[in-house]
């Protein structure tokens, strides 16, 4: 039986494996796209979609959702502690890695990416239903938030101006030099384009092969150990709004090993529009 | 249900490189429109034809591509005392 990428810390599983775990009661699937209207088209089996721009922000704190409402979503998913919990999402799950990381700063312990995403189950025409799952609801206790992941600005600051980390700008390079001060056709939030002083850019998607799965860990190794991206120091992964600095701050702890990694949420959306912070271009 | 005819290709749209992802799940056609660079979904449309689903696509994605500003980077950092 595949179980996809093998990863030391065994978090990656393939599309087959999933197919082949669809009833198994330990296990809860669980859909996070971009395009919030994708999971109602069709979706796994019995997976359920979590809403990323409702259910995993709180917009009115700028934060991700506090444990009480983490708390609450798991239990509305039948999520226990105990249970292996699969995200899977559109854009090479990018927001699925948004719920991974989430999901850990909360202590849930067995979360799993599938490989490729909502794309490669399409692709290879596996099942797909519009049914919502019949769920049966839990009490979920999460454990104290682990912030040694997540990077706050003083993080971000203390990295770029005296070096305590590695930062990783994770956009694509014409926003990384300023040209474009957001993903083309994607709404402009900040003031300035640019890029947090002493950052390297590599772009998340170096991350992955043409049909979304991620790449081997020899090749990624040699992807950010190039970019001077080793692991010897602490790295802070950083985007626009968070949830692509996410995807490679899985790459970066999960299928590297890298000891301390932190996803830097607040992102260009934060550092470009901070008074007087500086910027480098290109 | 099944997706049916997925594909996907590159095209530029206003300039801009994008790939073109389209299938079928039932009667109805998707076909969405990203941005080569970062990678990010731009627009998702349906229709009961492939060509009904893809013309809205382009069209919206254009429209959005069109407003993107292009600024040449300056070169430098800013750079503020006691930051």
């Amino acid at each position: 039986m595949s179980t996809g990428l093998q990863t030391a810390s065994g978090v990656v599983v393939s599309t087959s494996w999933v197919a082949e775990h669809l009833n198994d009661p330990k296990i809860r699937i669980v859909e996070v796209d971009v395009d919030t209207k994708a999971y109602s088209e069709g979706h796994i089996p019995a997976a359920v979609g979590w809403d990323w721009s409702r259910q995993l922000c709180d917009t009115l704190r700028r934060d991700i959702i506090s444990q009480q409402k983490f708390e609450q979503l798991m239990g509305e998913s039948g999520i226990t502690p105990q249970t292996t919990v699969i995200l899977y999402g559109d854009n090479n799950n990018w927001f699925a890695a948004w719920a991974f990381w989430q999901m850990k700063i909360y202590g849930h312990a067995d979360v799993r990416l599938m490989d490729g995403g909502r794309k490669k189950w399409l692709a290879e025409s596996r099942e797909l239903t519009q049914e919502a799952p019949k769920i049966q609801k839990t009490s979920y206790k999460a454990k104290t938030p682990d912030y040694s992941i997540r990077a706050f600005l003083p993080d971000v600051q203390a990295a770029s101006s005296r070096k305590t980390a590695d930062l990783v700008d994770v956009r694509s390079p014409q926003e990384f030099t300023g040209e474009i001060l957001a993903p083309p056709g994607l709404p402009e939030t900040c003031q300035r384009g640019g890029h947090i002083p002493g950052a390297k850019s590599v772009p998340w998607a170096k991350a992955c092969n043409e049909d979304g799965t991620f790449k081997s860990p020899e090749e990624l190794k040699t992807i950010y150990g190039g970019a001077g991206i080793t692991g010897q120091k602490p790295v802070i992964a950083y985007c626009r709004i968070g949830e692509r600095s996410s995807h490679t701050w899985f790459v970066l702890k999960y299928l590297l090993g890298y000891k301390d990694v932190k996803n830097y949420d607040g992102s260009w959306t934060e550092w470009g529009n901070l008074v007087a912070a500086p910027i480098e271009r290109p | 249900m099944q997706a049916q005819e997925y594909h996907e290709r590159k095209e530029q749209l206003a300039g801009w490189p994008v790939k073109i992802v389209s299938y079928r799940l039932g009667s109805t056609y998707y076909v969405s429109v990203h941005n080569e660079e970062p990678g990010a979904w731009i627009v998702k449309c349906e229709g009961q034809t492939l060509a009904d689903a893809e013309s809205k696509a382009r069209r919206q994605a254009e429209e959005a591509l069109a407003k993107v500003k292009r600024t040449p980077p300056a070169a430098g950092c800013t750079s503020v005392p006691g930051f």
